[in-house]
């Protein structure tokens, strides 16, 4: 099949597999049957697995994800949607407090996804375009991971939904149907924890995830140009994370530029250019820099909304300035 | 005897025919009127060495007790089958009891020992057991009624047709999970039932400033579901309503809201004077206190004498002590062995109702 | 001797201390278990406090009145009335909390003179000279090549010493090296034909400094090779069942090489002697493992990656670790780091088809096995019977000034067995 297929259609691919392939997986969510999904991931779903396994909930982000907790504690394998995952934060302490210390609290395994659209760049405002990977990184007990292709938003969704413990899927919604990718007709699942080397190159090593990939690839390709070889590696998981990819890249270059999303203050960068200074200082031949969104909450005017987020150029600039150092 | 107006019928109070095994409409035997009052007994008498076990040093943290509270959670969780799940809270040591837990496994839960349900990694009442359909609870209170909603309409899933049964006090009603748990298994017509422990205070702060309607069980009006109001100190009519609500919620008719009226005897907890509880109202209640009223019926009705309600309390009295020295003796968890647990490896088993434990 | 101590409990999470308010037992006196001792006051609460154990109360450590931390002992309890002279001996001193500091030390005296109020300007305000600012990645490398950083050019911003500059200089400095190494005695050149017949090539650096080091191994190793038939099928049938799962799990290769180093890597810790170097009239045994894999570039020539204490690494290791090599000596982009310090060496010739070889030995290593193509050949098993076999040729190469025909021999058999007696087990 040479079909090519967007980002948020690999995600229903991976949902309708897995919803087959396993009895016990079920989907809840605000507007996720009838409706299909505020985004139309679970278009058609509600005929094919009727209203008990896609659940039509109330709005009540808490009860769904604490619902979502006692169906896994007897069974089920439940994928929690929030319609933006700027929601979660209703039902932050069903997560952090109840989810992601169960296991280590009682032995007793607690497999479940709670996925949703995050990111920002389509004029969301503060609440429809957060990125707060950072608020459950700092959770342990939790796994979260980020695709930035279809392939892996496919791969990782159906790991997400194998793995025994609470994963956290933040499915970027600017991607959805901006990418398109042939995907490969067998199953397949990308590990969580593995990092995946998008761009080789030697000058500078940009550790990167999300949109931010794409952003990270366009400045390379500019730079290129100037003879300055960037390499782009994609995290794809934030919890655990790649250390011994994250290494090998800043050993080979000695000039890392981490990119995130969110605000640059506290969040996951600040964990990855640490963890960088720790453990390849011998290897470094620049600081270590990291680039991220404006310390504000996400504004919405278009005018706003750029200054605001890293871009390519902000990026390439970036990089330059480390080949240079 | 007042009854208050709500949804669904309302609750007879246990009447009597002295001398006779009293008629009663979910009827019970002998030796379930024997185990009833041996699990309050249990419970109050494992509470009431908590706090000279930890003035001792051999606890650490807090130490929370229900005493006043034990008819209630004796007499619901008597009401539930094996396959039904439960969701006890602070106050219902004795649910725990009635549904298998032993005195050695919560004691060494409170003093952190590597045997207890936890081992060691969360404290004093935080214990559940999967393996005994027991969800263990955490501090935020209400997160557990979504819980056992999800329970329910996961059992359901597969097949089974069980009942979950948890608890949330008069101070834990106003949180939002108790409001979105029940309105969420009252739209699926989840088999669970909410029991509201009534016991007049949350911490300090009374019934008159933590909810304006008159009875919290109207709240089951306002989520569209059936809801009974009963006294809390009678484990007999405790048990009555429980089972009427049980069997209501199993047959698919939806969830049960159930309020009790009970009292805190003790404060909060262990280094809570509660001052600020009128000393009538304590004197008033201690009048009530359940296993004396337990007591009354049991030798009014002549289904037991006061000697061998006695002898029972010895022979309490005694398992109480020793699983305290047992628990003294087991060993603390290995410091190495922290970081292990914070996630799961490798695939779960088919039966997720098998013990996790391997310790 | 039993004693137990009666300590100050915690009565609340955040209570840090209590006050003893009140004896209830002396010294002397019989105590039940449980029965309360004495009464304390806490911010939060005041409470009794039940004994521990049954005995008889032989000390009072802390007075009426006195506050102390949470875990302090306040009294001691003994089995029996007679422990009471011994244990007052073997009491702790009473303390009082607020005594329990020590003096303070004599203060210091003040310097005589004292320091101008005005500071000096701050560090940060002065300019740093960038060309004499060196990276971590730099100094470490000067140290390691033993390069004088002053005699380095920087390229980079302000003049600094970059990683870059710092291995230009390297290469320059073993080009020049080699250039001024005597070179063996070379047949003359033939005078150049310049009818198109012949065409010539200039050398390469890379050419050139392989064309060296082959002739030079040659007279400097006495070199012997021997060679083994070794039967690989069981490896063989394992890895034809797992290679595709093993590839999709984790995106490498289970190769052949990776199997057969884990073996060489073993039988070496059987034959220690083989993983040596010689200088002068000594033999240098190495303790670490460090393994050449020999990797033909596009063009071509041959460059030998080195996989760092191959002994530390499983299979799935050295196979991940030989795919990172390869992929990045393809890629132009392998580090010094990664071409410098190999032990023993593997070249896989059987790569383009042969089956025997003899390879040359990579100076200063005493040994080199190549590994020949794996190919089906009808073979003799169990006795008597013929069946197809995936067979592969060993040719270990070894320097005969160290290594003697049976130690090598000897090293040979053992790899041999150990492939051929190879099992799952083992990844």
């Amino acid at each position: 099949m040479a079909e090519q297929v967007t980002y948020i259609e690999a995600i229903s691919q991976a949902l309708r597999e897995e919803m087959k392939r396993d009895e016990h997986v079920f989907i809840l969510g605000e507007d996720v049957g009838i409706y299909g999904g505020a985004f139309k991931v679970t278009k058609g779903f509600l005929d094919e697995f009727g209203d008990e396994r896609i659940m039509d909930t109330p709005l009540a982000e808490s009860a769904i994800i604490g619902v979502g907790i006692g169906a896994a504690l007897v069974g089920m394998r439940p994928i929690v949607e929030m319609q933006f995952i700027d929601f979660i934060s209703s039902g932050f302490n069903q997560v952090v407090n109840v989810a992601a210390k169960y296991h280590y609290r009682t032995g007793t395994p607690l497999p479940m996804v709670i996925r949703g659209p995050s990111g920002a760049g389509v004029s969301g405002g503060p609440y429809h375009s957060q990125s707060p990977e950072a608020w459950f990184c700092h959770t342990p007990g939790l796994k979260v991971v980020v695709p930035a292709t279809a392939h892996d938003a496919k791969g990782l969704l159906k790991a997400a939904i194998r793995d025994p413990n609470p994963v956290l899927y933040f499915e970027h919604k600017y991607l959805y149907r901006r990418i398109k990718e042939v995907l490969p007709d067998e199953d397949f699942v990308t590990p969580i924890g593995e990092a995946a080397i998008r761009r080789e190159g030697a000058d500078v090593s940009i550790i990167t995830y999300g949109a931010m990939v794409w952003e990270s690839l366009a400045a390379a390709d500019s730079l290129a140009g100037e003879g300055i070889d960037a390499e782009v590696l994609d995290l794809r998981s934030l919890l655990p994370y790649d250390k011994e990819a994250i290494l090998g890249s800043a050993r080979k270059s000695g000039k890392v530029l981490v990119v995130t999303e969110p605000s640059l203050s506290y969040g996951p960068g600040a964990e990855f250019a640490a963890f960088i200074g720790e453990e390849a200082f011998e290897y470094l031949d620049a600081p270590v820099r990291r680039i991220g969104a404006l310390d504000t909450p996400v504004p919405y005017s278009t005018s706003l909304e750029k200054e605001y987020l890293p871009g390519r150029e902000k990026i390439a600039a970036a990089v330059k300035e480390l080949a240079g150092y | 005897m007042a009854r208050k107006k709500v949804v669904g019928k309302t609750v007879k109070r246990a009447t009597s025919t002295a001398g006779k095994i009293p008629k009663l409409k979910y009827p019970l035997k002998k030796k379930d009127f024997e185990q009833l009052y041996r699990f309050m007994v249990t419970t109050r008498f494992y509470e009431d060495k908590l706090p000279i076990l930890y003035r001792q040093g051999k606890l650490f943290g807090g130490v929370y007790r229900g005493t006043g509270n034990e008819a209630l959670a004796v007499g619901s969780a008597y009401a539930l089958e094996p396959q039904d799940i439960i969701a006890p809270l602070h106050r219902d040591a004795g649910a725990h009891l009635v549904r298998g837990q032993t005195l050695k496994r919560m004691y060494c839960n409170f003093m952190g020992r590597a045997c207890g349900p936890t081992r060691g990694r969360d404290g004093n009442v935080h214990h559940g057991d999967m393996s005994i359909n027991i969800i263990g609870m955490i501090s935020h209170l209400g997160t557990s009624t979504p819980l056992a909603v999800g329970a329910a309409l996961g059992m359901r899933m597969q097949g089974h047709n069980i009942v979950t049964m948890t608890y949330i006090g008069d101070g834990g009603s106003s949180i939002g999970d108790f409001h979105e748990g029940l309105n969420f298994a009252a739209v699926r017509k989840a088999p669970f039932v909410l029991i509201i422990e009534n016991n007049q205070f949350a911490y300090s702060t009374p019934n008159r400033l933590q909810f304006a309607c008159e009875s919290l069980a109207d709240r089951a009006i306002g989520y569209g579901m059936r809801g009974m109001k009963i006294f809390g100190n009678d484990v007999i009519e405790v048990y009555q309503a429980c089972k009427e609500a049980v069997v209501w919620a199993r047959a698919g008719n939806g969830p049960v809201l159930i309020e009790a009226e009970t009292m805190r005897m003790r404060g909060h907890s262990e280094h809570d004077a509660h001052e600020y509880v009128p000393k009538e109202m304590l004197e008033e209640w201690a009048r009530k206190d359940p296993i004396a009223i337990n007591r009354n019926y049991l030798t009014k009705h002549k289904i037991f004498i006061v000697k061998q309600l006695d002898k029972i309390d010895e022979e309490i009295r005694r398992e109480v002590d020793e699983a305290a020295e047992w628990a003294e003796s087991q060993p603390f968890p290995e410091p190495e062995s922290v970081e292990e647990g914070v996630y799961y490896e490798g695939e779960i088993p088919g039966d997720r109702r098998l013990s996790w434990l391997s310790r | 001797m039993a004693q137990t101590k009666v300590i100050m409990p915690q009565m609340g999470e955040s209570v840090a201390e209590g006050t003893v308010a009140k004896w209830l037992k002396q010294p002397g006196d019989k105590i039940e278990k449980d029965e309360n001792i004495l009464e304390i006051s806490t911010d939060k609460i005041d409470v009794e406090v039940p004994s521990p154990a049954a005995g008889y109360l032989i000390d009072i450590l802390i007075e009426e009145g006195q506050t102390v931390e949470v875990g302090t002992p306040l009294a001691v309890i003994a089995d029996s009335v007679d422990e009471s002279a011994a244990a007052k001996q073997a009491a702790p001193p009473k303390k009082e909390k607020k005594a329990e500091k020590a003096p303070e030390p004599e203060a210091a005296p003040k310097p005589v003179e004292e320091k101008p109020k005005a500071e000096k300007p701050a560090k940060a305000d002065e300019p740093v000279d960038k060309r004499k600012f060196y990276t971590p990645v730099v100094l470490r490398m000067a140290t390691k090549h033993d390069i004088d950083l002053d005699s380095v050019d920087g390229s980079g911003m302000g003049g600094r010493v970059t990683k870059k500059d710092v291995l230009r200089f390297l290469e320059e400095r073993k080009g020049r090296a080699e250039a001024a190494a005597p070179a063996g005695e070379r047949a003359e050149m033939p005078a150049m034909v310049l009818d198109g017949s012949e065409e010539i090539i200039t050398m390469s650096n890379v050419r050139k400094r392989t064309a060296e080091h082959m002739i030079r191994s040659k007279q400097t190793s006495a070199h012997v090779t021997s060679m083994q038939e070794v039967d690989m099928t069981p490896i063989a049938r394992y890895r034809e069942a797992v290679k595709d799962e093993f590839r999709k799990q984790n995106g490498f290769p289970l190769t052949y090489m990776a199997i057969i180093t884990k073996e060489v890597v073993e039988t070496i810790k059987e034959f220690p002697n083989i993983n040596a170097s010689v200088d002068g009239d000594k033999i240098i045994v190495k303790h670490y493992i460090n393994i050449g894999m020999a990797v033909a570039l596009a063009d071509d020539t041959l460059i030998v990656p080195v996989i760092k204490n191959a002994d530390d690494l499983s299979i799935r290791g050295l196979a991940r670790a030989i795919y990172d090599l390869a992929h990045r000596a393809r890629n132009r982009k392998l580090t010094m780091d990664d071409i410098e310090g190999a032990t023993f060496t593997i070249t896989n010739h059987g790569l383009f088809g042969s089956v025997f070889g003899t390879p040359i030995i990579s100076q200063p290593q005493v040994a080199i096995l190549g590994t020949g193509a794996i190919r089906k050949r009808p073979w003799v098993v169990g006795g008597d019977s013929i069946a197809i076999r995936d067979i592969m040729f060993l040719s270990l190469t070894y320097d005969h000034r160290i290594v003697d025909g049976s130690y090598g021999g000897r090293f040979s058999q053992r790899l041999t067995e150990r492939l051929e007696s190879w099992d799952p087990s083992r990844m």
